[in-house]
């Protein structure tokens, strides 16, 4: 229970405490939330189930409020809290860092987040996802662009609207078991005919928050309105929870809803592919062409989770983490580019690789990774998918492949008309030693989830496969 | 020590030289850089030295287990054949002299230590790619090389002239490399579904007598693996990042887009050779395609004017020639042709790297003239280049070449008519080079005279070894002529010990065919020698302006205009779908969409608040409506029950 309560205090306290502490005051909290994280790693039994909470009751209405995790859910969690350590590091030497409203904004979306990833009852997971939404549109809000309200009302009522529909998804499930927790909603065998609503019930919500084609619109528009720290918390977490309902929630509870829902699915996330990756070639902004970017590599994830084998759900997590640690790299190397120049116009700027040849030499390296060249977690991740993807249908597969050559275009183009050619401004503030600390440091992570990635797929294996429906 | 660990510390040197001079290299003296560099290049040739004279038999090394899934499992794993060990060598040894040529050559730019650590990482993922066991470390290997290309090409990126147009070659290579690399992939996947390993040798046995996989199947996988080869091997359709790709630094050229990477899609084929026999269809279709670009790129080499462009269609043209060997079973001839034009390209390219130099970065020939008497050791080896390549009498392309078109005269005497084509083009293009270059009075303005300078002896010894190498390199492989013992040596140490090609038949010309086969060549060679020697080296018969340039002069000159031909064809048409995808269907169609959407409840408020209208009547109106609306619904109902 102290992986939820630690950020929720932390969160509280940050309110309190006075501005100038703000800064060491998150990076503590953060990191002592991963250490906590970690300690559970340790001795954790990839099979079991951890309870972390249990009142050992039903409650009215047939709330459960049970929480624990999963091989699964550990994983997510020490993602989140890693990815929430190299947030707060990223921004240490902005403004927005000073600011203790951030600090405690960013401790309460760690907190949604993680109560989203260990919620094991239906209707707690609903509220944990609704409550995450609050923290980011504040941290949206206050510290996005100035005239981004219509934007942000725009993101706010999408979202809202998508996760009306998977709360009515979870009531109509709940109305065939004895409770919301989700043992026994993994008992309900549904009625011919609901499964393939419920399930679109959840996927509306998780097709917006993915984004999916076409529930994508308001994403770049977000993206590029948004603090830099918004953007890694949207794409690096935000996102993934929708994957994650994806496995653990939609696909084990509503199987049977998966024949009917299935092609729409890995057609939409095939066209988002290419659609995607056709938009970033043209973009100028830097921001929108590493959000349609995005809206490519999550078709991808979203597809291969809907082939629902083992092997698929092992490439879409490995994919998941790693473009988690991808976005949180592209988008920094965005921000300091529109942090030192003012602008994210790639073709204003050119030749930056000679004045700061640190920040240079990194951004490539997050870009490569981008890419999913050999020894990077992108490489097994995308391997392991466009397989998968293959072997499901042959046109599928080779429109999933177009990823390499598009990805090439897009990444190439916009590090290389920014970074590349003779210079056009006169100084570019190298890397200061926090964000050189978060390149290295996602690099890293890069490297030994691309070579390791053994580990990390035994150590799924049993919840993965615990999260296989056979179908009667 | 056993072959095991001498294979591994040969692959882990030049890895182990990139991550010393990528992080401490830019605090050590450039010297130092370049001896490190080069130094653990040597050890590494060393050790493919000491592999190859004591390697008998086939043996895996087996390192850990990439990847495994439900079924499959892919391992870092390495194999020691007499293929994978002769590209070792090839790799290794060509690497040393270039690492050392550069020394020379680079030592006046200030990205000295990146050079060299990309160059290192550059030999380190060409070794995986020649060592691995299966497809998947391959790949590794193959997508690495990729990579170092695209960043040395694009090496000099903020050239105030050229920087942009470097990057902008640096990307085209890497797109097009990817491109194959997503043949590479399908081929992978096909491979996996079928055979449920990726490794060489499971595979050759699977594929053996009674093997049952369906012919379409074949054809799948061998065509995307000769997808893949097209991209690597810059071949029709995905030639043109090649010549562009001469942006890079010479001894880049010299290396990677001449006398290793290049090869790999050859090596590629080698090494699937029992899936290619399976398919003939696929042979025939590299067999054309080996043709065509051999012929194109002949074709186009002729009217060149940049030093480095001419030798970079002339290496699509010779790796055109390997393929047509390749389409025609003849596995140990094109690896026999890679070995030799490894020797001669990687020797005129550095020889054109050298005349650079002395040029002060002039690459245009019409500018040089007359060089022979300033750098006389360039001049010297670069004539053996010259002549080894057009397949002079007794140098090493003589009968690497000969090879290949006695196999074509023995399969067609029409193709053995095309590829003699192909080949006088060869020597019409590199003779007119040569001459115009080293010959006639120098007219490259007397500024650039005074500059001119024979290059110091770092950069003029490889260029010597090299000479040597392409005047005795057909001793590898002689043809049975007069020899009792020694002919064939490369032939049947490749066949000896390599998956596959150890069950293929090798066949052999009659003496006397072979003879006649050389008499002709050589008298062509010869004629041409005169012929260009007149027109270029006595009457000075200048390559014209571009303006002046028309007919077929004009077409090789504009390179057929297929850069054109593919902006229009595939880069216009994407740019637009992205634009119209972008302001015309994401913004109007889908945001609109849901903007619009959200409207309508907007709007539906605006009716519904109408019905809030205070007024009584109007209530009761409606409840009336509704309790008419009401009992019909259940009348009807009713109705339909009881009928």
């Amino acid at each position: 229970m102290e992986l939820l309560i630690l950020p929720f205090v932390f969160g509280i306290l940050s309110f309190i405490i006075p501005s100038s502490w703000s800064r060491t005051f998150g990076l503590i909290g953060a990191a002592s939330s991963l250490m906590v994280a970690l300690f559970h790693l340790s001795g954790f039994e990839p099979q079991t189930v951890r309870t972390i909470f249990d009142p050992n009751r039903t409650f009215p209405l047939g709330l459960s409020f049970k929480m624990g995790f999963d091989a699964l859910g550990l994983v997510m969690i020490l993602l989140t809290n890693g990815i929430v350590l190299l947030v707060l590091l990223s921004n240490w030497n902005r403004e927005i860092a000073k600011n203790k409203l951030f600090t405690a904004l960013v401790f309460l979306m760690q907190f949604g987040l993680l109560g989203v990833f260990t919620a094991q009852d239906g209707i707690l997971f609903y509220i944990f996802w609704e409550f995450t939404l609050l923290p980011i549109f504040l941290i949206l809000y206050w510290f996005g662009a100035k005239d981004n309200n219509p934007t942000l009302f725009k993101f706010f009522i999408y979202t809202l609207v998508g996760s009306l529909a998977m709360l009515a998804a979870f009531i109509t499930l709940g109305s065939f078991s004895s409770s919301y927790s989700y043992e026994d909603l993994r008992q309900v065998s549904l009625p011919a005919g609901y499964a393939c609503w419920i399930m679109s019930g959840f996927l509306l919500a998780f097709a917006i928050k993915i984004p999916l084609f076409p529930f994508h619109t308001w994403q770049p528009a977000t993206y590029s309105s948004a603090p830099m720290a918004g953007t890694m918390l949207l794409s690096a977490l935000m996102l993934k929870m929708a994957l994650f309902g994806m496995i653990k929630w939609m696909l084990p509870l509503t199987a049977e809803g998966l024949e009917c829902m299935r092609w729409p699915v890995i057609i939409l996330g095939s066209i988002g592919i290419v659609y995607g990756a056709l938009i970033a070639i043209k973009q100028n902004d830097i921001k929108k062409i590493f959000a349609y970017a995005s809206i490519s590599h999550l078709g991808l994830i979203a597809a291969g989770i809907m082939l629902y084998t083992t092997s698929a759900m092992q490439g879409a997590m490995i994919q998941i983490i790693n473009h988690s640690l991808i976005s949180v790299g592209l988008f920094l190397a965005a921000d300091i580019l529109e942090n030192r120049t003012g602008t994210r116009k790639i073709n204003e700027l050119g030749g930056i690789a000679k004045l700061a040849p640190h920040y240079g030499f990194w951004f490539a390296v997050i870009v490569f990774a981008g890419l999913s060249v050999p020894f990077t977690a992108g490489f097994i991740g995308e391997f392991i998918l466009i397989k998968e993807m293959f072997s499901f249908h042959m046109i599928i597969g080779i429109v999933a492949a177009t990823t390499l050559v598009l990805g090439a275009v897009y990444m190439l183009r916009a590090y290389q008309v920014s970074m590349f050619g003779a210079p056009k401004l006169t100084e570019f503030q190298d890397l200061k030693w926090n964000e050189t600390f978060v390149f290295v440091a996602l690099t890293i992570l890069i490297l030994v989830i691309g070579l390791s990635s053994n580990c990390i797929i035994d150590f799924l294996e049993p919840s993965l496969s615990n999260y296989q429906v056979t179908l009667k | 020590m056993t072959i095991d660990s001498i294979v591994l510390i040969l692959i882990a040197l030049p890895l182990i030289g990139a991550l010393v001079n990528g992080t401490i290299g830019k605090k050590l003296p450039n010297i130092v850089v370049g001896t490190i560099a080069t130094s653990v290049m040597l050890a590494s040739f060393i050790c493919a030295v000491l592999v190859f004279s004591q390697f008998h038999k086939t043996q895996l090394i087996h390192l850990f287990s990439l990847l495994k899934l439900d079924g499959f499992q892919l391992n870092a794993r390495f194999q020691v054949d007499a293929l994978s060990i002769w590209m070792t060598m090839i790799v290794t040894g060509i690497g040393t002299l270039i690492h050392l040529f550069s020394m020379g050559y680079m030592s006046h730019d200030k990205g000295y230590y990146k050079f060299f650590t990309y160059l290192n990482l550059f030999i380190f993922a060409m070794l995986l790619l020649v060592l691995g066991s299966n497809y998947f470390v391959l790949f590794f290997g193959w997508e690495g090389v990729g990579i170092c290309s695209y960043l040395l090409i694009g090496f000099h990126y903020s050239d105030l002239e050229k920087g942009i147009s470097n990057s902008i070659a640096a990307r085209k290579a890497f797109i097009m490399n990817r491109i194959g690399d997503a043949g590479l992939l399908f081929a992978l996947f096909l491979i996996l579904s079928q055979f449920g390993t990726l490794e060489y040798l499971d595979l050759a046995r699977m594929t053996g007598p009674g093997h049952g996989v369906a012919q379409a199947m074949l054809i799948g996988i061998t065509l995307c693996l000769f997808l893949a080869a097209t991209g690597k091997s810059a071949q029709i359709p995905l030639f043109t990042w090649l010549p562009d790709a001469m942006a890079g630094p010479t001894p880049v050229s010299a290396l990677i887009h001449a006398a290793t990477m290049v090869t790999a899609g050859i090596y590629l084929v080698v090494r699937s050779n029992f899936l290619f026999e399976l398919a003939p269809f696929t042979k025939d279709i590299i067999l054309y395609i080996g043709l065509a670009t051999s012929l194109v790129a002949a074709f186009i080499a002729l009217r060149q004017n940049d030093i480095k462009k001419v030798l970079a269609y002339s290496t699509v043209s010779q790796l055109g020639l390997m393929f047509v060997a390749l389409g025609m079973g003849a596995y140990t001839v094109a690896i026999f042709h890679v070995t030799t034009h490894a020797f001669f390209k990687a020797l005129l390219f550095l020889g054109s790297g050298s005349v650079i130099h002395a040029m002060s970065d002039e690459q245009d020939i019409r500018k040089m003239g007359g060089l022979a008497k300033k750098l006389p050791i360039t001049h010297a080896t670069f004539l053996i280049g010259t002549l080894a390549i057009s397949g002079f009498p007794l140098l090493s392309g003589f009968y690497s070449k000969d090879e290949i078109l006695g196999h074509a005269l023995a399969a067609n005497p029409l193709l053995y008519g095309i590829l003699m084509i192909s080949v006088a083009m060869t020597s019409i293009y590199m003779f007119r080079m040569y001459f115009l270059v080293f010959f006639g009075s120098f007219r490259g303005g007397e500024k650039a005279a005074s500059h001119l300078h024979e290059s110091p002896l770092i950069m003029t010894l490889p260029l010597m070894i090299l000479a040597i190498l392409s005047v005795f390199g057909g001793i590898l492989n002689l043809p049975g002529l007069f020899l009792h013992s020694g002919a064939h040596w490369l032939n049947d140490f490749l066949s000896g010990q390599t998956a596959g090609l150890n069950l293929l038949h090798a066949e052999h010309l009659a003496a006397s065919t072979t003879l006649i086969l050389m008499f002709v060549a050589s008298a062509m060679t010869l004629l041409i020698l005169i012929w260009a020697y007149i027109n270029y080296a006595k009457k000075q018969k200048l390559a014209l302006a571009d303006e002046e340039l028309h007919g077929w002069q004009l077409w090789s000159n504009k390179k057929l205009y297929i850069d054109e031909l593919y902006a229009l064809v595939f880069v216009k048409p994407i740019e637009f779908i992205g634009n119209v995808f972008y302001s015309n269907f994401d913004i109007k169609v889908l945001a609109q969409g849901v903007y619009s959407f959200a409207q309508l409840f907007s709007k539906l408020g605006g009716v519904t608040r109408k019905w809030q209208n205070g007024v009584l009547s109007s209530y009761l109106f409606w409840m009336l409506i509704g309790l008419i609306s009401l009992i019909s619904y259940y009348f009807i109902k009713l109705q339909v029950w009881n009928f």
